[in-house]
């Protein structure tokens, strides 16, 4: 029996080919087993499995190897995965080929159940520790001597391990899957501009609801070959008035009215003289001039698909279906910390060695497009007193559904986000992304909530707002999350090789050939902030890219403005 | 000799892996002496745990050696 094993930290691919040479197959058998949404009759988000990768390897084969005496089959390929494996995501992937049904059949269930026994594989949930607080301390090192084997996870102990290093990508996979959209609700149009739309709104009727008229004029029956008409009747916006009209009988309408009944058109008064109640036509026009019934939408026509983020012609739209409490997102509440030593608020004048906040403004502004109340605060950078000031404000961040924390991300001695959130009962999924600016970039998850700490300067947060928190607000929200577009740099970006991944500030303009046009904007390091005020979109560098040559075609992310909103 | 640990077991010991001192071979019960002096808290978790010499389940009349690759293997879930 051909035996194929693999552990990966990957997805585990969808389809998976058959074994080539099982030719003489009759039954090709798949299983897959896949992170189920509880756990203890506890909803959960995610697993996190974790090998022994030499033994579990050997065990599986010798496994597989004694069931094959009993079971013959012709291949098995097993696949499984480990680390954090989110909710519906395959964990183990197995695959049998056989002559008949029964022998794969057997040999998967009694595959299973001896994995289940012997297989050096650990899953847990991936939720806070029973004990938060304990990953502050540091294993003693004559205790134990630690030997630096495998990647240290999420669930591990600070202490001792290096954090993993995620790629942009896989910490933006990260945020989607740890963020599930909250519970929908019914609001009034007036309070959900900007919110998503979490139902597919269909339209109730006929768009418009009957033959309108697009001008002043007179409707007359469409193929009436008289000159003259006598006017029967008026008809203003409003009026609801049907009829049949007879040939040589005209209607006075207005633009807008609805018209008496079908079959109609309209000639614009400027073509006809009227004296008194007759009107003669001085010239024949070829258009009817009427917005005929369901033109723009018939009745069930679906006008807005679920996932749609509300703007004002949205709005619009919904108020002519009579949509008048659509089913929303709900408002996020969202709590911000400032940290920093060095920051005074922007109205006080800083002393030698500090620094006006503008992360608080920053942060307030850049979440204007997110309808969300918003609380700020500052932490003081001193661990005990930070732990103080948010036991103060505990239940407010308990109610959050985003907590922002702006600095103390990176790893120098005053830094604390991390241990902060594990503090408040978050599990940190990532504490480092290979992203410039914003390579401490920490994500941590508690039930539904997530919390994000942002590395401290402005243009960190600008950037890390845009992908980051972001993506978290678009998974919060059942929204469409930011998304790279292609377009053209306009000039050189100038830059030395990076291992980091950049997010480039740019301005976006469209030249008129149509192309998004870029011009990469000057900036030294995050602590700049002239960019700030221009910067429309983010180019993204690869990694150890180096400059950029003008005409070059690029990934971008388009901000703000450039969004539609 | 390297002793690995595994999933509630580095919580027990503060590490997934640590170095014994271990000269000449001994039997399962010498090294769970050895074992439990450096890291008590692994008392707890003795009944439940087999030893893994080399990537295999050990037979209990099993010796170790310094040159060994040994595992802890607390009750497995995986699948």
């Amino acid at each position: 029996m051909e035996i194929e094993i693999q552990l990966t930290d990957q997805t585990i691919a969808e389809p998976i080919p058959p074994p080539l040479h099982a030719g003489a197959a009759g039954a090709w058998m798949e299983f897959r087993g896949v992170v189920r949404g509880e756990e203890d009759g506890q909803p959960i988000r995610a697993l996190e499995y974790e090998a022994y990768p030499e033994m579990a390897v050997r065990e599986i084969r010798r496994i597989l190897d004694t069931l094959a005496v009993q079971h013959r089959c012709l291949a098995v390929k097993v696949i499984h995965r480990t680390g954090r494996i989110p909710v519906g995501a395959t964990a183990i992937y197995v695959g049998v080929a056989a002559a008949h049904r029964a022998e794969a059949i057997a040999l998967l269930g009694g595959f299973m159940d001896r994995l289940k026994q012997d297989v050096p594989i650990w899953k847990r949930q991936a939720l806070p520790g029973p004990n938060p607080g304990r990953n502050l301390a540091s294993p003693s090192p004559s205790e134990s001597r630690l030997l630096g084997r495998g990647e240290s996870t999420s669930l591990q102990p600070a202490g001792g391990h290096r954090p993993a290093l995620r790629s942009l990508d896989e910490a933006l996979a990260e945020i989607r899957a740890s963020c599930q959209p909250l519970p929908a609700l019914r609001a009034p149009l007036a309070d959900v501009w900007g919110r998503v739309l979490r139902e597919t709104v269909c339209a109730p009727a006929d768009w418009p609801p009957c033959d309108r008229s697009t001008r002043d004029g007179y409707a007359i029956l469409a193929g009436d070959p008289a000159e003259t008409f006598s006017v029967v009747d008026t008809l203003h916006a409003g009026d609801w008035k049907p009829r049949r009209l007879a040939p040589g009988e005209a209607v006075r309408v207005a633009t807008g009215a609805a018209l008496p009944g079908r079959g109609l058109r309209v000639v614009m008064q400027e073509n006809v003289e009227r004296h008194g109640d007759r009107i003669r036509l001085r010239r024949r026009e070829t258009a009817a001039n009427i917005s005929f019934r369901g033109e723009d939408f018939r009745a069930g026509a679906p006008l807005l698909p679920a996932g749609t983020t509300l703007n004002a012609g949205a709005l619009a739209l919904l108020a002519t279906a009579g949509k008048t409490a659509p089913l929303v997102s709900p408002r996020l509440r969202v709590v911000h910390f400032t940290t920093g030593n060095e920051l005074v608020p922007p109205e006080q004048t800083p002393k030698p060695g500090q620094i006006h906040d503008a992360n608080s403004i920053l942060i307030r502004g850049l979440l204007q497009n997110y309808p969300c109340d918003l609380a700020q605060g500052h932490l003081p950078e001193d661990f005990e007193l930070a732990r103080s000031k948010i036991e103060d404000r505990k239940s407010e961040i308990e109610s959050a559904d985003v907590l922002l924390i702006s600095g103390g991300a990176s790893v120098g001695e005053h830094d604390f986000t991390r241990p902060l959130l594990q503090q408040l009962g978050f599990e940190i999924v990532f504490s480092q992304v290979n992203l410039r600016p914003g390579r401490p970039l920490i994500l941590g998850v508690n039930g539904p909530r997530v919390a994000i700490g942002l590395p401290g300067n402005p243009l960190s947060h600008f950037v890390c707002f845009h992908c980051a928190v972001a993506t978290a607000l678009a998974g919060l929200t059942g929204g469409t999350g930011p998304a790279f577009l292609r377009g053209q740099l306009a000039a050189k970006l100038d830059d030395q090789p990076c291992p980091r991944e950049t997010l480039w500030p740019a301005k976006l303009e469209w030249n008129p050939g149509g192309i998004p046009r870029l011009h990469p904007l000057a900036w030294a390091n995050s602590g700049n902030v002239a960019c700030l005020a221009t910067a429309n979109a983010l180019v993204r560098v690869p990694p150890n890219q180096g400059s950029v040559e003008p005409f070059a075609e690029v990934d971008f992310l388009p901000l703000g403005a450039m969004l539609g909103r | 000799m390297r002793v690995f640990f595994f999933a509630q077991l580095k919580e027990a010991t503060g590490c997934d892996a640590a170095e014994l001192a271990v000269t000449s071979p001994v039997n399962a019960a010498q090294l769970w002496t050895e074992l439990l002096h450096r890291f008590p808290a692994l008392a707890a978790h003795r009944a439940n745990v087999r030893l893994a010499r080399n990537w295999e389940f050990a037979t209990p009349d099993a010796t170790f050696a310094a040159a060994d690759e040994i595992a802890l293997i607390p009750p497995v879930s995986g699948g």
